[in-house]
């Protein structure tokens, strides 16, 4: 039977055995096709689970990307004739307070009408400037006194129904000026010694009142008032005024266009410490006030431009105001100022009508918001941050919803330096939390993406060489039997659970690095050394005592020879030590090199992660040098050339790119690596290239913030960003590594 | 066709050579002169598997020398055996002797390097490294240090002209290997073993792998190469055994039936084994 008859269509007189041959063809035919869409659909399915997974992660990280979104809700028109000063919401943005001329108007916002609070303490006076203050309003009057009002919402219940009752409570006004002028412009912080008061009543002078509560045993409170003036000189009017609730400074900014600082270090006689040009042309400072925590100065003017500024210790610890960032300008002067009580950001409004919405740690401006074209006299930054209010010289409360969960997320805090508060200079910190409520987050992923690469290189420092020569000693040297006992039990290396070498190498190998750390870093110049004197010393001996040992196992002579040579180079370390490095090389590293040596240190885990890469750089790199055709070495060895010769020449050359996957597959997996780096190093943000201090790793990072990164906020959105750059940093060293090894394999090609 | 390719060029050393090709007798050198290689009682162990029995075998210096036999046989071997390949299989265990110009090859103070830079070898598949064919020429130069750019150019051009493939690639002597045809390939691995300059070059199967128009070409150069070399080569193909060579060895389950000239060996063979292999009755 020939199989063309077999395969003929529709032979109607096949013979039996034929016919068994049809049906097997058919039954093949099947197989295959099964076959082949199997496979097909389980590597699609693979595909696209690994495809599904970067969405998700992409998915939680897409937020931080989005730009900030408001939208306006109708305004309230306050009753004609309200001169309104300054605004001020409750959490649920359902009930405006609104200072006024004539004194207090609750304004509810879902319906209803505006009635105005009863202020007995106004005693009469008008309201001649406002300022929102913690809990509530502070309202400067025309007698010379400021009264600061709380403000609060009870929420009841009466029959089920939820009902809103605002509240009003008038505390002891300060006396800004006995003699009763009227308050032009103040400023109220709460220190932890009591209220301060900065206000602008005669020409250029701030007059300066400090309160003091002392509470006796008996007897109850005593208040004492204290009054100092600050002269302003030549320096102008002052026409806005800013204290801090450290009571540490009080700033000034004036008619002439300059931030004057007192400084209330010795608070008995604040002193005029400087004196700075905002923008250089004049143009009078009409706002000043403090982002959350009290410490980045916002300063508007006439001119309509905002800037930052901090006061920030220069090298001789000398204290100085510094500028941090200019933010986009208004077309007309500022007028009003609030911060967001939840982060860096705040708005400002100007008189043309229109607040923009900036944040202090990026400098930028996330919304501009056109108003009604009225002068805005008041905003407040709703206590979320979910809403903005403002009223106008229109006698009308604008309203705003605004989404923004993710202020304080940019390229630039992500990737670049940032110029945090507190800190003299812009700098990459990664700092996720902190002690005080008013601590801001700081995201920089540089320091850890650092991390990450500075314990792969020192890993890849570590394994890369040892699992190459590996390697190329296993393929072309070993005896087969040895090699047979050797290469499994290497990759049983890569099994052992990287939480194990992770445990071994910070509770171990860290603290006996400590002691041994000069003689380990002369380990890879003794330990070559010896080898090379001992096999030096071997081809020496005569021919028949070498027989002794046959071909393939002169390894296992070198293995004593390599533990001598670690504990000579220990030895020699000690010695080292003692004798040069003033018998603690630690006090050296410090005093020579200025390096700090931590216990848990990239070498502790170049070594830890180093033996846990190594398994793989070897398996894979021995199999691509063991399966060079024979014929290839076999050729060169009949051209005369050694075994090395061979080995190097004709090999490793064929094997390259096999060898290359081999490093970077192992490079890949120093990249995810998590345990090991989490464990062996003290995790600390920083970026230092010293071989003898910690570092974070991404994964690590992720492995310890996850767990408390509330979700959906802007720590957990970053997590996942974190890992949506560890999966395309491998997934882009994976690929190009294909792309060069499947160059380097069409250029060593051996055609089999 | 062949000769065509090897147009002689005057200003090389290759022309005497070509010139001494064509004008050369037939006939091998005065059967009288020493043998290069003299083959003594020798027999050949893999592990405990006996693959060699006994062998005695003289070749002569600048004639051809041809193994034939069935498959198995051991030729290959035996051809392994006089360059040391065999040396790098685990277990392998030889008895007897070969001497080269008197020297016992496996003499305990015979540097194996060099004893395969005297004896170059061809082998069945050929095996260009995959490096360009200039580099592939001068392998056995550069191992040997040979540095100098221009010795290493004469020595690429001479050793392509002598097997016969200078004028196919001389413009692109910095390809690729591996993008010359088999045939090519196996010229390639001729002027590789040639370039170190040996005094026997050893031929396993040199066109098994190869068209006939390539095998063709092949045992012209073998015809041309003998003025230089002492050549032996294994063959399966009688015919090419006959054409080629001036003495063959007929082998057999490891054992040498029969060696004597070709001509003999072909038309009037002393054993009835060699007469029926030849006459294709087995094998
Ligand atoms: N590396 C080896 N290890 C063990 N036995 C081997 C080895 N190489 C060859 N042999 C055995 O030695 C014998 C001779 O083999 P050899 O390769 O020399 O035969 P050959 O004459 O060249 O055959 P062919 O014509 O098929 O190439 C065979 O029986 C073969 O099985
Ligand atoms: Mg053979």
């Amino acid at each position: 039977m020939s199989s063309s008859a077999a395969s003929t269509p529709g032979g109607a007189g096949l013979s039996p055995a034929a016919r068994a041959g049809t049906r097997q063809n058919r039954v093949r035919t099947l197989t295959d096709r099964f076959a082949t869409r199997f496979v097909t659909a389980s590597g699609i399915s693979i595909i696209a689970a690994i495809l599904a997974i970067l969405f998700v992660i992409a998915g939680v990280a897409w937020p931080l990307v989005l730009p900030a979104r408001a939208r306006a809700l109708p305004a309230v028109v306050l009753p004609a004739g309200t001169q309104p000063l300054a605004v001020r919401v409750d959490e649920y943005r359902e009930e405006a307070f609104v200072a006024t001329s004539a004194g207090l108007l609750l304004v509810p916002l879902k319906g209803g009408a505006p009635s105005a609070a009863d202020l007995p303490a106004l005693d009469g006076a008008t309201v001649t400037s406002a300022r929102s203050v913690t809990g509530g309003l502070a309202l400067g009057l025309s007698d010379g006194r400021v009264l600061p009002v709380t403000t609060a919402v009870d929420v009841t219940y009466p029959g089920g129904k939820r009902l809103l009752v605002p509240r009003v409570t008038a505390a002891d006004p300060l006396v800004a000026d006995p003699a009763g002028r009227p308050v032009k412009t103040f400023a109220l912080a709460e220190t932890p010694d009591g209220p301060l008061l900065a206000a602008a009543v005669g020409p250029r002078e701030v007059s300066l009142d400090t309160v003091t509560e002392t509470t006796s045993l008996i007897g109850g409170t005593t208040r004492e008032e204290s009054r100092q003036s600050l002269a302003l000189g030549s320096e102008g009017d002052a026409s806005a005024l800013a204290v801090d609730d450290r009571g540490q400074d009080v700033f000034a900014g004036t008619t002439a266009g300059k931030v004057v600082r007192f400084d209330r270090t010795d608070a008995s006689a604040p002193g005029l410490a400087e004196s700075v040009p905002v923008n250089g042309d004049g143009a009078a400072v009409t706002l000043l006030g403090f982002l959350n925590g009290d410490r980045t100065l916002v300063v508007g003017d006439a001119a309509g431009r905002v800037s930052t500024w901090q006061v920030v210790k220069d090298d001789s610890g000398r204290r100085h105001l510094a500028r941090m960032h200019d933010f986009a300008p208004h077309g007309a002067a500022v007028t009003g100022f609030s911060p967001s009580r939840r982060d860096k950001g705040f708005v400002t409004t100007d008189a043309s009508g229109r607040t923009m919405v900036r944040y202090g740690t990026t400098g930028k401006t996330l919304l501009d918001l056109p108003g009604a074209g009225a002068a805005i006299t008041g905003v407040t930054f709703a206590p979320k941050a979910d809403g903005i209010a403002a009223v106008d010289a229109g006698g009308k409360l604008l309203q705003w919803d605004v989404r923004n969960p993710h202020p304080e997320v940019s390229w630039r805090t992500l990737f670049g330096k940032v110029w945090y508060e507190g800190y003299q200079k812009p700098e990459y910190v990664w700092q996720s939390t902190g002690a005080t409520d008013d601590f801001e987050a700081k995201l920089s992923l540089t320091p850890l993406i650092y991390g990450t690469l500075k314990g792969t290189f020192y890993s890849l420092l570590v394994a890369v060489p040892l699992a190459l020569m590996g390697a190329l000693y296993t393929a072309q040297f070993m005896h087969p039997d040895l090699k047979a006992l050797l290469k499994p039990t290497i990759e049983i290396m890569a099994a052992l659970p990287s939480v194990v070498l992770g445990f071994i190498g910070g509770l171990w190998l860290a603290p006996t690095l400590e002691r041994t750390a000069p003689g380990v870093l002369l380990m890879p110049l003794v330990i070559p050394f010896l080898t090379f004197a001992a096999i030096a010393a071997w081809t020496a001996l005569p021919a028949s005592w070498r027989r002794v040992i046959p071909h393939g196992y002169e390894l296992v002579l070198l293995v004593p020879v390599v533990l001598a040579g670690g504990a000579l180079a220990i030895w020699i370390g000690s010695g080292v030590e003692s004798a040069a490095l003033g018998g603690d090389y630690r006090t050296w590293l410090v005093s020579a090199l200025g390096l700090s040596y931590d216990q848990r240190n990239s070498l502790v885990v170049g070594i830890a992660m180093g033996f846990a890469v190594i398994p793989i750089i070897f398996t894979v790199a021995e199999d691509s040098l063991a399966s060079v055709p024979q014929g290839l070495s076999a050729g060169s060895l009949a051209l005369g050339a050694t075994r090395w010769q061979t080995a190097l020449r004709v090999v490793l050359p064929t094997a390259s790119p096999g060898i290359f996957s081999a490093v970077m597959i192992g490079f890949g997996r120093a990249v995810g690596e998590t345990m090991i780096v989490l464990m062996a190093t003290g995790n600390t943000p920083i970026m230092n290239s010293s071989l003898f201090s910690g570092f974070r790793a991404m994964s690590a990072n992720i492995a310890v913030e996850l767990p408390e990164a509330p979700e959906g906020g802007t720590l957990f959105r970053v997590l996942f960003l974190a890992a949506l750059l560890l999966f395309g940093m491998t997934f882009v060293v994976n690929t190009a590594a294909e792309l060069v090894r499947l160059r380097l394999r069409s250029k060593y090609r051996t055609f089999e | 066709m062949e000769t065509a390719t090897m147009t002689p060029s005057p200003t090389t050393p290759t022309h005497a050579v070509s010139m001494d090709a064509r004008s050369a007798p037939a006939s091998a050198p005065a059967a009288d002169a020493p043998p290069l290689i003299e083959i003594g009682g020798f027999s050949f162990w893999y592990g405990p598997k006996q693959a060699l029995f006994d062998i005695d075998l003289r070749i002569r210096e600048r004639a051809v020398t041809a193994f034939i036999g069935p498959s198995g046989c051991g030729k290959s071997t035996l051809l392994r055996c006089l360059n040391r390949m065999n040396d790098l299989i685990d277990g392998v265990r030889v008895e007897g002797s070969v001497r080269v110009q008197g020297q016992d090859l496996y003499g305990p103070d015979v540097d194996v390097v060099d004893v395969r830079k005297r004896l170059g070898m061809v082998f069945q598949k050929s095996n260009p490294f995959p490096k360009s064919i200039f580099e592939n020429v001068v392998y056995g130069l550069r191992l040997q240090g040979v540095k100098n750019k221009g010795v290493l150019r004469d020595a690429c051009e001479k050793a392509l002209r002598g097997s016969a493939l200078w004028d196919e690639v001389k413009d692109r002597i910095e390809e690729s290997a591996l993008s010359l045809s088999g045939g090519q390939m196996q010229r390639l691995c001729i002027a590789r073993a040639l370039a170190v300059e040996p005094e026997v070059v050893l031929m396993d199967e040199p066109c098994s792998a190869l068209d006939p128009i390539a095998t063709a070409k092949i045992e012209e150069l073998i015809f041309q190469l003998k003025e230089r070399f002492t050549i032996v080569i294994v063959t399966h193909n009688m015919q090419q055994a006959a054409r080629v060579s001036d003495e063959t060895g007929f082998f057999m389950l490891g054992k040498l039936i029969e060696f004597d000239k070709t001509d003999v060996i072909f038309t009037r063979p002393k054993q009835k084994m060699t007469e029926d292999y030849i006459t294709g009755r087995f094998g």
